[in-house]
């Protein structure tokens, strides 16, 4: 009960910093601070995003030839991966690969923080952590982890790309009107909804998991594995309440 | 600070005004029915042995803990029951130096220094800059603005956390043991700084500290918390004269510093026994 009030403080307060202070004349983003995170959050997680994508892009399209084969149907590679790569697995894996690499972190360094009284003697100095901390790393989850879902989802397709080229002989351009065919745009726009919404659990999760450190370097070490376990349960259930909408409304 | 406030200074209220403060953590009763007030242009030692309090006493009256019991004003005002919004305000008006001095690990000296000035104000950062060295020239740091916390001494770091402390030319100034660590020139030179600080632009300065010569150089009023059966409480309270000639024997014991006397050096048997046993030896081991 404790943590979901926490939560949904947090969250108000993120709200708050956003859309009300600037009109009070207060300082809000400090943009500086937002695109650093940017590209602690986005641009640094490329390589890792990339080669996740492209190996699952790479395991889906060959699962797929084994199984559509047997009934002679290969030419429908390149759906099954589009679909599953916009729609669930480009989502759920940059997710988790956000928040091994960057949730974790943001709990360990603001966890660090908190110890080290760096949090308390902010608040002395007048300077809001939520405004000051939190809400730089929000923002950069929020737009990064989009652009990253996306940026990742093409990568998938060069893995598919590449079994349906070298190992089923399709040419790329068969390869790309077959992708072209099969997905539609409210495919990427769900896995896009998708990554938004496990973006701000990943964000205020970790976030919250760091403001709320107690005791040393143990306290920071159980906070950020219960800060990831956390954020990938609630990402899970999310995908799953997100997929079932989609289902049902289209 | 302006020249008006300079001069309105002991004929004014008390700027902090701290009554029968009471903290428990659990059953632990860590500030026992503090009370005492704090005058403008005043330096405030709060002194007493290890986890008497001292910390929680400082860091009650700068609103990051919240009282059992007990009333704090600081500028006429309760801190106790403030809004945040409302603590913000008011800690614009003081500086707080940290025991460790609590920098931002991920910005370097000068960044750190200019951290108060740069959010808190609209000032240019070209006078930033010029502020900056002009603290860190103060503490003794010049020529250290671009490294990091983590590539200076223990020492330098409390010296950092002072400049950023004072870096906003606040009223009063709050210290957490600013010499501890510190070789005895440079402790001379915070005392020196304090004491231009409180006498020259009448900061209020509030400092908890162990080193005596240097409670005793800068303080114009001393605050001993007891120990053991007084544990959180006020037992004595006075000018540096009153204090160094107090009638209580665990005081004097403290600024003396002499292992044995009110606080024991070593438990009589039947007190050590109870101690590592939680029961009397007559009524024999439980186990």
């Amino acid at each position: 009960m404790k943590a979901v009030l926490g939560f949904l403080s947090l969250n108000a307060e993120i709200l708050y910093w956003i859309f009300v202070a600037p009109w009070r004349g207060k300082a809000g983003l400090n943009f500086s601070h937002a695109f650093t995170q940017m590209v602690r959050i986005g641009v640094q997680a490329v390589p890792m995003t990339a080669l996740t994508s492209f190996s699952i892009g790479l395991t889906l399209a060959m699962q797929a030839a084994q199984e559509l084969s047997k009934m002679g149907a290969t030419a429908y590679v390149p759906d099954l991966v589009s679909i599953s790569l916009l729609r669930e697995l480009g989502p759920l894996l940059v997710g988790v690969v956000v928040i091994g690499r960057s949730g974790s972190a943001v709990t360990a360094e603001l966890g660090t923080m908190k110890v080290s009284e760096e949090i308390e003697a902010l608040e002395v100095m007048s300077i809001n952590p939520v405004r000051f901390l939190v809400l730089p790393r929000f923002v950069a989850m929020m737009i990064m982890l989009p652009v990253l879902t996306v940026f990742g989802n093409y990568i998938g397709f060069v893995g598919g790309w590449s079994i349906c080229h070298f190992a089923l002989g399709m040419n790329t351009g068969g390869f790309i009107t077959r992708i072209i065919a099969s997905a539609d745009p409210m495919d990427l726009y769900s896995g896009v909804v998708k990554s938004f919404v496990f973006a701000w659990l990943i964000g205020t999760i970790s976030c919250l998991k760091g403001l709320s450190v107690k005791g040393g370097a143990e306290g920071v070490g159980l906070s950020t594995t219960s800060s990831v376990v956390t954020s990938i349960i609630s990402m899970l259930v999310a995908n799953a309440i997100l997929t079932a909408a989609f289902f049902f409304t289209e | 600070m302006s020249t008006d406030t300079k001069e309105a200074s002991a004929d004014e209220g008390p700027i902090i005004e701290v009554t029968d403060l009471v903290r428990k953590f659990g059953d632990r009763t860590v500030l026992n029915g503090v009370s005492f007030k704090v005058y403008r242009g005043e330096t405030i030692i709060i002194m007493g042995g290890s986890g008497c309090g001292k910390s929680t006493l400082l860091r009650h009256i700068i609103g990051s803990l919240k009282p059992t019991s007990g009333s704090i004003k600081m500028f006429g005002d309760e801190v106790t029951t403030m809004t945040p919004p409302e603590l913000e305000k008011l800690r614009l008006r003081f500086g707080m130096n940290f025991q460790f001095g609590a920098l931002m690990q991920s910005m370097t000296v000068g960044e750190n220094v200019a951290l108060p000035l740069l959010e808190n104000s609209r000032v240019d950062p070209e006078i930033v800059e010029l502020v900056v060295k002009m603290k860190l020239e103060l503490v003794g740091l010049t020529g250290f603005e671009n490294l990091k916390p983590s590539e200076i001494s223990g020492g330098m770091r409390k010296r950092v956390g002072l400049a950023r402390a004072v870096a906003m030319d606040p009223e009063l100034l709050f210290s957490d043991e600013p010499t501890s660590g510190l070789d005895p020139i440079m402790t001379a030179v915070i005392d020196q700084l304090t004491i231009d600080l409180t006498q020259k632009l009448h900061m209020t300065a509030v400092i908890v500290t162990h080193d005596m010569v240097s409670a005793f150089r800068i303080g114009s009023r001393m605050l001993v918390l007891g120990a053991g059966q007084r544990a959180g409480m006020v037992i004595a309270w006075g000018t540096p004269d009153e204090i160094r000639h107090h009638p209580d024997p665990e005081v004097q014991q403290f600024i003396k510093g002499e292992p044995d006397g009110p606080v024991p050096l070593k438990l009589s048997p039947e007190d050590y026994i109870i101690r590592l046993l939680g029961h009397d030896r007559d009524k024999g081991l439980s186990y």
